[in-house]
Order: C-alpha cells, then sequence, then structure tokens
C-alpha cells in the first residue's frame, strides 16, 4: 500500500504544439552533441567514453550521440516505487500522479514581524511534526523544512535534517549532497530498511561538478532514486528565453540522467525543472514570476513524452510573508504542476524564495493543495450525478434540493473544504473577533504540534542512525570541516530543547 | 479596432471526454423537453408556443422540442463585437479571446478594520476612474463597483450606477434591471454611441420571472448584446452533485436563448456561470470553493461545442479581507477559468463575497490578470527563442548569458513583471519598511485618482444623460418608487458642489 497522492483524471495541459515538442527534442539532442557538457569526473568521463560519447579530456566536454540519449531515455522507468519508513507512506512517482512536497527555507520566520532568523533544534523537530501531520504532503524534498537549525555545523546540516525527518516523520524523503554527505545518507537508508532519493546537481550552464557525479554514482551504485537538477537563472546561466532555457536545462538534466543511465539501467530518475526568471533591470531573481508557470507546464510535457517522472523545484513567492501575493503566487505554480502533468513540486511553508519557511505557512499551503487535488479529480458524469430524475422531481421554484438524499450524499465529495480558512457570515465573523484564516492555521498548527504523535523510530534503528551520524561527525572533524568550537557549539545544541521525537 | 483582450495560444483544458459532454447534452434536452421550465411571461410563452414548444398557460410551463434548441443554439453567433463609447475600448467576444471585467460589491471595505460600509458619490467615481486607469480591465460590469452610493433612492441606484460608468469610462457596459430601468440604461449608452449588454437572470431551479424576461426582449429587440447569468446554488438551487449542477445550469440558460433567437434571430449572446456550491453544514455559499473551477471548466467545454460565448463569474472570496485566503481563492479559480476557455472573468476589485468592492483590491487583481494573461500567451517556439546558436557559444561554465544581444532582447518579453507586488530582497525590504503589496497597491491607487483622466463626454452628450437620468427620477417617484424624504436626499447629493463629479 502506497500513499496514493492527487490523481489527475482529465488529459494534461497542452501549451506546447507536437511540433513545438519535437523542436525542443532536437534542439536539446543538438546541443547535447554539437556544444556537448562539462563533466568534471575522471570516472565518469570514463564510463560515458565507454558508452560511445565523444570525450576531450583537455576540456572535460562530453559530446553525447543522439541514439544513446534516445536509449538512456528508455531506459529510465516511467513509474517507480519508493520505500518510506512507514510502508503506507511509500509512494508511486510518475503517471498521473502529484505529489507534494515541503518548500525549504533556509530560516524560519518570526509571526509577528515576519523576519527571518535561524531555527532551533526544537523549531526544526516540530516543523517535520506538523509536515509529518499535513495530508496532502507526501515526501520530504532537500534542505526542508530549514537548511538546517542553529549550532549545527554547514557540513552536517544535510544529515541532521535527515535524522530529523526519519526521527518524526515517516514520510518519504530526499538527500541533497554537500562534501559527499549523500554516503552517510545511503549508510543511514541502508540500516533503517529504507529508500533515499538522493540528487545530482548541474551548475548551468552545462556543467556538473565533481560531487555531483559522486553523488550520481553512490547512488546509482546503492540502487537508490536518483533526482537529477538542472537550475537555470534565464538570462544569466541560461538563454533568457522560455524555449532556449528549456533546452538548456533539459540537456543538462538529460547529460546526468545518460550517465547515471549507463552506470546501471533502469536506475529510477526524477527530472527537475527550476527555471529562474531575473530581474534584469535590477539584477534580482524574479521569485514568483508568472513566467515560471509557462516555464514547468512546457518540461512536463516534454517529459511526458519521454515518459519520465518531474519535479518542479520553484515553488518560491515573492513576498516576505503569508499575504495576498504569496498566495496568489504559490496557487499557479501549483494548479499548473497539476494541470501539465508533473510528478512532484514543492509547496508547503515556503514563505519567501528559499529563504524561509514557517509550519504555520505549511498548514495554509495545505488547503492549497487540497483545492488542486479536488480539481484533478474532476467530475464524475453518470446517471446518478446526472440527476435527471431529481430534477424532474423537483421542477422549478419553489422546488428545491436541499435536505434531498441525493445532496447528503454528495455535498461533500464535490467540493473541497479548506481547514483554515474563514467561511464565516459577516455577522458571525464580527462575532469570532474578525478572525482570518492566519488564526485559524495557528490553531491548527498549535493543536498539531500539541498532540501529533509521529511513528517512532524502533530502538535498533534509532542506534544505527545516531552510530552514523556520530561516524560522519568524526569524519568531517577529522577532515577539517568542523572545528573544534563548531563542534562544542553542535554538541550543546544537540541536547538542546529536551527531546523532540516522539 | 477592438481591444485585443488576452488571446489564448495554446487549446483549451478539457475536464470532459467527448462522451460525457453528450451524455450531460442529452441530459439537458431531456430536462428541456420532460420537466421544461417556469416563465412567467404571457407574450413569451405565445413565441415559444408559436414555434412548436408545448405550452402549460396554467403553471407558466414551456417544454422545449429538442430539434428546436438544436436550431436555436445555431442561431447564437459564436462571436461577435460590443461597441463601446471610446472606440478603442470596443470588444471582439468569443473564440479564444479573454476579456477581463471587475467584479461588484454591496458595499466598499474600511481598510482598517476591513468591515464594509455605504461608498460615497465620489467613491463611487474614484472606483471607476481606477478601473477605467487599468490596462487589464477590459470593460465594467453591472453593479460595479458597488450597488449605489449614499443618498441614491434604491430604484435610482442602477441608472446613478450606470451613468457614473459612463461619465469616467469609455469602456464595455453591461448594467443590471429593475423596474423597468433597462429603458433607460440603453438610452443612456445610445446617448453615448455605445451598446450596454442587457442581462437577463433567471432564478433557479428552471424559473424565470417577469422582469428577467422583459429585459432580455427589450436588449433584442434593440439589437443589443444580452447575457443571460445562471446563479445557482448547488445543493439548494441545483442538485448537489456538479455534474447535475450543470446539466440545471444548462437547461436554465438554453430556455431564454430559444426565446430570443426565435423573437430575433442572431441576437448576440453570451453566458455568466455564476454558480456556487453549498456548504450544508453551515448553509452558507461555498465562496472561493475549487468546485466552482471545476464546474466552470465543464460549462466552458460544453458551451464551446454549442458555440456561445460564456463567462465565468464565480472566483469570489470567502475571507472578508485581503489576505493569503482571498488571494489562493480568487487566484486559482481564475486561472482555471482563463485554461478552461472562458470568454469573460470577473476578477477586479471583489473582496468579500459580492459584499463588498476596493480599488485597491482592483489594483492587486490586476497583476493577476496580467499573469494569467501571460500565462495564456504560452511559449513562442522559433529558432531565435530556441537560441541553440547561443547556447553553443556560451558554453559550459564560466559561460554566461548575462550580457548576450539575445538576453537583451527577450527577457522582459518572457516575464510579466508585477506593478502593485513585493519584489524586494530581504535586505531591501526591511530597508523599505516592511512593504507588502497592499502598501505597493495603495500607491498606485493614489497615484491613478492624482492623474488618471478618463475620456470626457461632450457637453451634449453630458446634458443627454442628465436629462435620462432626470425622466427616470420623475418616472420612479410618479410610481411611488421613491418618497418624499428619499427625493431631499438624494437632490441635496445632486446640489451638492462638484456634481456629479470632479
Amino acid at each position: 500500500m502506497a500513499m496514493r497522492g492527487f490523481v489527475r483524471n482529465f488529459p494534461p495541459l497542452n501549451i506546447l504544439s507536437e511540433e513545438d515538442v519535437e523542436s525542443v527534442h532536437r534542439g536539446m539532442l543538438r546541443v547535447l552533441w554539437t556544444t556537448g557538457v562539462r563533466i568534471e569526473h575522471k570516472r565518469g568521463l570514463d564510463v560515458l567514453e565507454s558508452a560511445g560519447c565523444k570525450v576531450d579530456r583537455d576540456t572535460n566536454r562530453v559530446h553525447m550521440p543522439p541514439a544513446l540519449v534516445e536509449e538512456c531515455i528508455r531506459r529510465a522507468p516511467s513509474s517507480f516505487s519508493w520505500r518510506a519508513k512507514d510502508p503506507a507512506k511509500s509512494l508511486t512517482m510518475g503517471g498521473n500522479t502529484l505529489y507534494f512536497a515541503p518548500a525549504p527555507g533556509q530560516h524560519t520566520i518570526d509571526l509577528d514581524t515576519f523576519e527571518p532568523r535561524p531555527a532551533t533544534r526544537k523549531e526544526y523537530y516540530d516543523a517535520v511534526r506538523v509536515l509529518d501531520y499535513l495530508p496532502t504532503l507526501h515526501f520530504f524534498t532537500t534542505y526542508t523544512p530549514y537548511f538546517g537549525y542553529a549550532g549545527v555545523p554547514p557540513c552536517m546540516g544535510m544529515l541532521e535534517s535527515l535524522a530529523a525527518r526519519l526521527r518524526n516523520s515517516s514520510k518519504a524523503v530526499v538527500v541533497g549532497h554537500s562534501y559527499n554527505s549523500e554516503r552517510f545518507a545511503i549508510q543511514i537508508a541502508q540500516a533503517l530498511g529504507i529508500e533515499v532519493m538522493g540528487t545530482c546537481t548541474a551548475a548551468p550552464p552545462l556543467t556538473y561538478f565533481e560531487d555531483a557525479i559522486d553523488s550520481a554514482f553512490s547512488l546509482s551504485e546503492a540502487g537508490m532514486p536518483v533526482r537529477i537538477t538542472g537550475a537555470p537563472v534565464m538570462g544569466a546561466s541560461a538563454p533568457a528565453t522560455l524555449a532556449g532555457s528549456l533546452v538548456s536545462n533539459l540537456v543538462e538534466v538529460m547529460s546526468a540522467l545518460v550517465l547515471v543511465q549507463t552506470i546501471r539501467p533502469g536506475t529510477r530518475t526524477m527530472l527537475l525543472d527550476f527555471a529562474m526568471p531575473m530581474n534584469m533591470s535590477t539584477g534580482a531573481p524574479a521569485f514568483g514570476n508568472v513566467a515560471v508557470c509557462i516555464h514547468i507546464s512546457a518540461f512536463n510535457q516534454v517529459c511526458r513524452r519521454y515518459g519520465i517522472p518531474t519535479y518542479n523545484a520553484d515553488g518560491y513567492p515573492g513576498s516576505k510573508r503569508p499575504d495576498y501575493q504569496s498566495a496568489y503566487e504559490k496557487s499557479f505554480r501549483a494548479i499548473f504542476t497539476g494541470l501539465s502533468g508533473g510528478s512532484s513540486r514543492p509547496l508547503h511553508g515556503g514563505v519567501y524564495g528559499e529563504l524561509s519557511h514557517s509550519p504555520l505557512q505549511a498548514v495554509l499551503d495545505d488547503d492549497i493543495a487540497g483545492m488542486v487535488g479536488r480539481y484533478l479529480e474532476g467530475m464524475s458524469v453518470t446517471d446518478e450525478t446526472l440527476a435527471l430524475d431529481l430534477i424532474e422531481q423537483v421542477g422549478p421554484v419553489p422546488g428545491h434540493f436541499l435536505g434531498q438524499a441525493h445532496t447528503r450524499k454528495w455535498w461533500k465529495q464535490e467540493q473541497y473544504i479548506p481547514k483554515s480558512s474563514d467561511k464565516l457570515t459577516y455577522p458571525e465573523w464580527l462575532q469570532s473577533g474578525k478572525k482570518s484564516c492566519i488564526d485559524y492555521a495557528r490553531e491548527r498548527m498549535e493543536d498539531i504540534i500539541a498532540t501529533h504523535r509521529p511513528m517512532p523510530l524502533t530502538d535498533r534503528q534509532e542506534d544505527d542512525l545516531e552510530r552514523i551520524l556520530e561516524d560522519a561527525r568524526e569524519h568531517y572533524r577529522k577532515t577539517g570541516r568542523i572545528s573544534s568550537d563548531e563542534m562544542t557549539a553542535y554538541r550543546a545544541a544537540l541536547v538542546s530543547g529536551g527531546p523532540t521525537s516522539a | 479596432m477592438a481591444l485585443t483582450g488576452y488571446p489564448r495560444r495554446f487549446p483549451a483544458l478539457k475536464v470532459l471526454t467527448d462522451e460525457q459532454i453528450e451524455r450531460i447534452h442529452s441530459g439537458v434536452l431531456r430536462v428541456l423537453w420532460t420537466t421544461g421550465v417556469h416563465m412567467e411571461h404571457r407574450g413569451a410563452l405565445d413565441i415559444l408556443a408559436r414555434a412548436g414548444c408545448r405550452v402549460d398557460y396554467d403553471d407558466w410551463r414551456v417544454r422545449y422540442p429538442p430539434a428546436l434548441v438544436e436550431e436555436a443554439l445555431r442561431q447564437c453567433p459564436s462571436s461577435f463585437s460590443i461597441k463601446t463609447r471610446d472606440p478603442s475600448m470596443s470588444l471582439q467576444v468569443g473564440g479564444n479571446c479573454l476579456y477581463m471585467l471587475p467584479f461588484p460589491g454591496h458595499h466598499t471595505v474600511d481598510l482598517d478594520t476591513w468591515e464594509p460600509r455605504h461608498p460615497t458619490r465620489k467613491e463611487f467615481y474614484d472606483g471607476v476612474k481606477v478601473l477605467d486607469a487599468l490596462e487589464s480591465v477590459h470593460g465594467l460590469w453591472s453593479y460595479t463597483p458597488y450597488f449605489g452610493f449614499e443618498g441614491v433612492p434604491p430604484s435610482m441606484c442602477l441608472l446613478e450606477s450606470m451613468a457614473g460608468k459612463i461619465r469616467n469610462s469609455g469602456k464595455f457596459l453591461t448594467e443590471g434591471y429593475s423596474k423597468g430601468s433597462e429603458q433607460y440604461t440603453i438610452r443612456m449608452a445610445q446617448a453615448v454611441g455605445a451598446e450596454v449588454c442587457v442581462p437577463c437572470l433567471l432564478s433557479p431551479p428552471l424559473t424565470y420571472y417577469e422582469d428577467a424576461i422583459a429585459a432580455g426582449l427589450r436588449g433584442a429587440e434593440a439589437g443589443l448584446p444580452v447575457r443571460i447569468s445562471e446563479g445557482a446554488v448547488y445543493g439548494g438551487t441545483a442538485p448537489a452533485s456538479i455534474a447535475g449542477a450543470l446539466v440545471s445550469a444548462c437547461a436554465n440558460l438554453i430556455a431564454p436563448i430559444v426565446l430570443l433567437q426565435l423573437h430575433r434571430p442572431g441576437t448576440r449572446i453570451f453566458l455568466n456561470d455564476f454558480t456556487f456550491p453549498q456548504n450544508m453544514t453551515t448553509g452558507a455559499p461555498g465562496f472561493g470553493n475549487i468546485a466552482i473551477a471545476l464546474h466552470s471548466a465543464a460549462f466552458n467545454q460544453i458551451w464551446r461545442r454549442y458555440g456561445v460565448p460564456v463567462c465565468n463569474g464565480a472566483a469570489v472570496p470567502g475571507s472578508k479581507r485581503i489576505d493569503f485566503q482571498s488571494g489562493y481563492e480568487r487566484a486559482m479559480n481564475a486561472v482555471l477559468f482563463a485554461v478552461s476557455g472562458a470568454n469573460f472573468i470577473l476578477l477586479h476589485g471583489g473582496v468579500a463575497a459580492e459584499l463588498t468592492h476596493h480599488p485597491l483590491q482592483a489594483i492587486l487583481d490586476d497583476d493577476i490578470s496580467g499573469m494569467i494573461g501571460r500565462f495564456l500567451e504560452g511559449i513562442e517556439v522559433s529558432d531565435d527563442s530556441l537560441a541553440l546558436d547561443v547556447i553553443e557559444a556560451v558554453g559550459p561554465v564560466p559561460g554566461h548569458f548575462l550580457s548576450s544581444q539575445h538576453t537583451r532582447k527577450w527577457w522582459r518579453a518572457e516575464q510579466y513583471v508585477p506593478k502593485a507586488a513585493d519584489r524586494l530582497t530581504y535586505p531591501e525590504w526591511l530597508k523599505s519598511g516592511k512593504k507588502d503589496c497592499l502598501a505597493y497597491a495603495r500607491e498606485r491607487m493614489e497615484d491613478i485618482l492624482a492623474h488618471h483622466k478618463p475620456p470626457a463626454l461632450t457637453a451634449s452628450q453630458e446634458e443627454e444623460i442628465e436629462r435620462i437620468l432626470e425622466e427616470a427620477r420623475a418616472h420612479y417617484a410618479k410610481e411611488g418608487l421613491i418618497t418624499a424624504d428619499e427625493m431631499e436626499t438624494y437632490r441635496r447629493g445632486m446640489n451638492a458642489p462638484g456634481y456629479p463629479y470632479e
């Protein structure tokens, strides 16, 4: 039994014509062959060369022949399962299913001033607890909820984050790579009997550095699923056009796909689109811009042709607080991933850019996800839902449908009723003290933190986890990534706030 | 030259299969023939009886033979133009073109307390001025911005509203009717060389009262476009299932279509889907509910088949303030209306349900409209936009696209840059005093009010408008619909300095 996710029951939105898709595909193949990509990894070059790529060892440039690319696309599974700590929370990626992940934030925000600040360990674990509870949140992506918490040295951020999610949640997890942290993450997964999806992240334009390729090797050799990331900034690390940045993003993810499908054919892969338009007048990334929605819709359409599951990484509003602006920015992104057949995307909890996250925001976003999910289900057209006999029986005014058995049966399933929204009439609202969605979300968040008990690790799993974390700490201390001062602060942070897991 | 609005450059989203459409269509025909519609208008019944409908004069019931229905649908023009006072604002309705219109509110709202209150004459005219200034507002709607203003007797609200819109805007007009007021609105529009679209409003289930039919016939006789509005609540005045509500909506709307096409073949008609699901626990309409977007998507798909342009009116929030909830309720419904093929969307300015409107909200919605418009444009896929040669020339890291000619040419066209949104970085935002979208919208609103000059009426047009208003005032006073006290208050407003508006 896997988590069902949201299933789309009608054909996806196609914003490209078939001819456009073909042009984009041919463009991608041409760049992969003519321009090629730079791969800073000796073993990676060896593997690709023996697979038939043209490799220039002086510039580390790899040119990929179209037939190999097409073959590797065929090797990638169009749908695959991914085991979570709780088997009931395992996922089946691909097809018409949409899953949501949290949107990462470097920091938490103060809910009165909306200013960012580092999260404490307790806040980190509480945020995971909230995400574990929310029914529309299906897995954890990298750097979620926060990039780490106060006192943790940067090299241990990813692993402490993984540990918190494994302790306070039973949902599937994605892990990033920094200083080869993916090796410890894989050890943890193997010891605990779960699967982590790892990442291999390009450095646009058209470049992979050593750490990304190391991660690709470790993951595919361990048989773990891999998420491949292109992250073009339109006008900076990719062409400023949607079509051009689509091609360059596809080239980036496809080159690593060729590598992992060569290392281990059939490796479960997910392709990530993270295009960021830029405001060229100010040089600022245009978080929240609608161009992103167009980009992901086109990316999902091309990847549907390939039959490879996708992740649309740009759930990031430009607003600094949960307000009208952040709501329209988020709603657009979430709905277009759903309509265009994306397999997954971040949504819950991200406040501004990738810079802040809040569980209160995650609770609000649970309702956006619920609405998207309900829409994707579509509508049922049967004799019963058409209700012709009922219409005949009720007739014109003063006939009405209140109190009909048909109404009692159907009304609730046709809607999605948001959990943290103001649904009162004006008089009731005045009486409530003018409660807003933020007030309702805060109540729900506090209730979840107080009462939700995540599925605990077994004692043995907890011992294994702590042992591997200790190995990692020791490794990074020895290799000079953690200074002794940092280690002292780190140890203090680990015991601050008391036990945080159930 | 008509306003181009927002052309959709890709096929509309389809939530129904062809077979499902067929089932709904047969259901609609069956309801029209078997159940029939209650139509309280003697003249209409005569017209329909002559054309072959089965009419029961005792209970005003009309039953429509399927062939007559199909013929009337064929007679509806699938695309048509509407004349406006400012010829550059005329509309070309139908096809892939989307126009955005404002959403009405009974009252204005106090932006500090979020409580509703009556607008003054100046606020009404200022509200129109802001709508006239916003490029994404392609016309004005009935009861917009407000249902009337302080000091105006109820019987004159619609006519004062019409006059306010004519005086402060050259855009498309439609206005409601009450006690025969449509005869005056039609003349006011004629006085300025415009066509007013006359509504015909149904009282679900399956019922039309005399005033609705009289207004529709009067509009058709004057050769004006007519809009027919469906305002059912599913679970109350329509079945609770979306498919059932849809059958009921289509049957409701076809009843006057047949009448109008018999009375004046080729009458320009568009339909407004203004339906809500009901929350059966609280009895409140589910404003903002996602079921609305599903209903409208199916509605649009069916009426595309019939070839009659459609308006989706129900993107109206349940929240009482401009906040995260109202943002997702409005944005998600509106964008789904757009991709499923709406020809009109009611959007700008509605704050809570139909109860409040504010120009500040209209300015925020200008950005949602801009985003929708940009999305509908889709992606240009051409040699230039694919940029394969630029990608080749730039190559991998350290190549970049920042200063390329291609970037300078393209970056802006690919985005929509919102006008009233927080686009700052964290440090800039702190320095700005944490300005949010509301603060930006307020600045823009004040700037518009200070600087925008709506196209002025000529002296003789102004005289004619005032003369028609005077005639209506005298008529309603004589009919006893304006008391002496009401008239005294009303006159005081008219005699105030700066009347009608400065």
